[in-house]
């Protein structure tokens, strides 16, 4: 026990990264779940309202802050190092306070819940003044923010920590130009973050501030302005959906590449568009806020529009790495599949709400709740279920079943989109978010019940793949070093890799090493 | 050049360009402008340090041809393996920021601790 809370290996602290987010994970959709029952049927009573905010409130939060970021910031410090042939990241003592600041703003996010006024309730936006005179004004609030603050130092540190190792502790012959695909993403997602994060830091410290020392930077009785919350804030908030999806890009990338047993198709064009997304996102954040009338509308629409053609080039990219390649379908490969799926639907009502007529007919109503969880849920969530069956035989030593793995993603796939395709035609047909409930109206009865549905259909799907990890362990079938026959530099090593990663490394003359040298190609699936 | 040094200059550039066109299109809308100012001088400032700190910098990465056998013998430092500053570090920023909410001593002692947890740190990274 000892060990792990001092350990400051990049793979413990990957492993307790990883952890960590799937309790948070599991927490999030049980509150999700909670949601759908609320909303099961019109003028329901189930949940009364104060604690529906907080219900709503802590699931965004969760999975924004605590599930879909982190994941890829843990998956990075255990593969980062792996993937370039390092012993450990560059600063390990800065990788493990990273690590022990996440965990700690997770629980004190979470612990708001226990305290009398309850949790914050809010949403994950924590909009001010709202967020400074309203409901939600107790400690739990201030638990929140105080978690929200932690959360964005311990990213920032990540994202140093993830920059500098790449730079400098490229093994002999890893040039820039051959590091993998997932290493380059985060490259961008570690630049990403330091462009945005400290935006949120400071916002949090704002709102601490105009509640607790008196200060006014958001109250309009003393020449405070709310707008000035919303652009920090967003600041920070775009940029942010790239970090909770440019990870997830590396994984489909190397997950496709590996099962159509084809080098990546257009690795400069790859490299390129990820920093093509990050830098454009920084230049979008004000299409959150069409409906104020406070922005530049022309500005922020332009610019979200043209994210859609690198985000198009990586689909070229995708689709030709799996052209006339000889795809296996695996479960990882499934997933991988799935995302581009749900992620391309994600991405079309993207690019119809980036225009403001249309964003002012739909702004806060379901139809964007459907097209972030397309983007995060069906898109990033998916990816990174790919990721724990592509990657879980090299950390943990033993393979998950395949025939478990395939159920699990028929399940998350039907029911997601059993979930989510109402969502649209709900906010089309005007019903707000984050109401706790609504009335008998149109279709909204119908489609709210299909949702309900589709999110029971998920949760087994879920729910497949902890049993799957139990059988899994259970069976506990030890896996050679490289099980899908990866290119790779983490499949040269053991499953799991010894203290310090390579007993011996392969020599590097390509982006592929493991692909040139015969001897290291595994025994394949 | 390095691919980094690049990275880091053409970051820069790239903020240059969208805050001079956000200015173009929106400058009655200061604080977008602001931020953008802010961040692009950040972004400056990391490519000058990273041009600087490149003239000393020997990358075995960099080396195209270099294999395993050339870097033998290599001193790559002592990799620590644990550590107990890390989580006393979090644990002690958690406490200061409840103490400046709810507890001045608290606070008081939380930065006494985080200070100590960062004098150790150093004091560990030192001796490697
Ligand atoms: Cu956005």
């Amino acid at each position: 026990m000892i060990t792990w809370l001092t350990a400051t290996d990049h793979k413990k602290i990957g492993i307790m990264y990883i952890i960590t987010t799937m309790v948070f994970f599991v927490i999030a959709g049980i509150l999700a779940l909670m949601i759908r029952a609320q909303l099961a049927t019109p003028d329901n009573d189930l949940i009364p309202s104060h604690l529906y905010n907080q219900i709503f409130t802590l699931h965004g939060t969760a999975m924004i802050f605590f599930v879909i970021a982190p994941f890829g910031l843990g998956l990075a410090n255990y593969l980062v190092p792996l993937q370039i042939g390092a012993p450990d990241m560059a600063f390990p003592r800065l990788n493990a306070t990273s690590l022990w600041l996440f965990v700690i703003a997770g629980i004190i996010t979470f612990l708001g819940l226990a305290t009398y006024g309850g949790a914050a309730a809010y949403g994950w936006t924590n909009y001010a003044p709202l967020s400074e005179i309203s409901e939600g004004t107790g400690v739990g609030a201030d638990f929140w923010l105080i978690g929200i603050l932690l959360a964005s130092v311990s990213t920032i540190l990540t994202a140093i920590n993830i920059t500098t190792t790449t730079f400098l502790l490229r093994a002999p012959g890893m040039t820039m130009w051959r590091v993998p695909i997932f290493v380059w993403e985060m490259i961008a997602t570690a630049i990403l973050i330091l462009m945005a994060f400290p935006s949120l830091t400071a916002v949090t410290l704002m709102v601490l501030i105009d509640r607790h020392l008196g200060g006014h930077f958001f109250d309009p009785a003393f020449g405070g302005n709310p707008i000035l919350y919303q652009h920090l804030f967003w600041f920070f908030g775009h940029p942010e959906v790239y970090v909770m999806v440019l990870p997830y890009f590396g994984i489909v990338t190397e997950v496709i590449a590996t099962f159509a047993r084809k080098p990546v198709f257009g690795y400069v064009g790859l490299v390129i568009s990820a920093f093509a997304i990050a830098g454009l996102s920084i230049g979008v954040w004000a299409h959150h806020m069409f409906t104020t009338g406070a922005v530049s509308n022309p500005f922020f629409s332009a610019v979200s529009f043209l994210i859609a053609v690198p985000t198009g080039v990586k689909f070229v990219n995708w689709i030709g790495t799996m052209w006339k390649g000889s795809i296996e379908l695996s479960t990882a490969m499934l997933f991988a599949v799935g995302f581009l799926f749900n992620f391309l639907l994600g991405g079309i009502t993207g690019v119809m709400v980036a225009s403001p007529p249309i964003d002012y007919q739909v702004h806060d109503s379901y139809f964007v709740v459907n097209h972030f969880h397309y983007t995060l849920g069906g898109g990033s969530m998916f990816a990174m279920f790919a990721a724990l069956f592509f990657w879980f035989p090299k950390i943990f030593g033993v393979k998950l079943s395949e025939r478990l793995g395939k159920w699990c993603f028929w399940f998350m796939f039907v029911g997601f989109n059993i979930t989510f395709i109402p969502m649209a035609f709900m906010g089309l047909e005007g019903m707000a978010r984050r109401v706790y409930t609504y009335p008998n109206v149109e279709h909204l009865a119908l489609l709210n019940g299909i949702a309900s549905f589709g999110g029971v259909i998920l949760a087994i799907g879920v729910a497949l793949f902890f049993v799957n990890i139990l059988v899994s362990a259970f069976a506990h079938v030890p896996v050679p070093a490289n099980p899908w026959g990866g290119y790779s530099l983490e499949w040269a090593t053991s499953s799991p890799p010894p203290e310090f990663n390579f007993e011996t490394m392969p020599p590097i003359n390509s982006r592929r090493p493991l692909w040139d040298a015969p001897s290291t190609q595994g025994s394949g699936p | 050049m390095k691919t980094f040094v690049g990275l880091f200059l053409s970051s820069t550039a790239f903020g240059a360009v969208i805050l001079v066109a956000y200015w173009f299109v929106a400058h009655e809308e200061t604080t977008g402008s602001v931020l953008l100012a802010i961040m692009t001088a950040a972004l400056a400032f990391a490519a000058v340090y990273a041009v600087i700190a490149e003239r000393h910098a020997h990358i075995d990465g960099d080396g195209q041809d270099l294999t395993p056998e050339d870097v033998k013998g290599e001193d790559l430092g002592v990799y620590t393996t644990h550590s107990p500053y890390p989580i006393l570090l979090a644990l002690s920023c958690l406490f200061m920021l409840l103490g400046v909410l709810y507890s001045p001593i608290l606070a008081f002692a939380a930065v006494v601790a985080v200070l100590l947890c960062l004098w150790r740190l150093g004091a560990e990274s030192a001796r490697v």
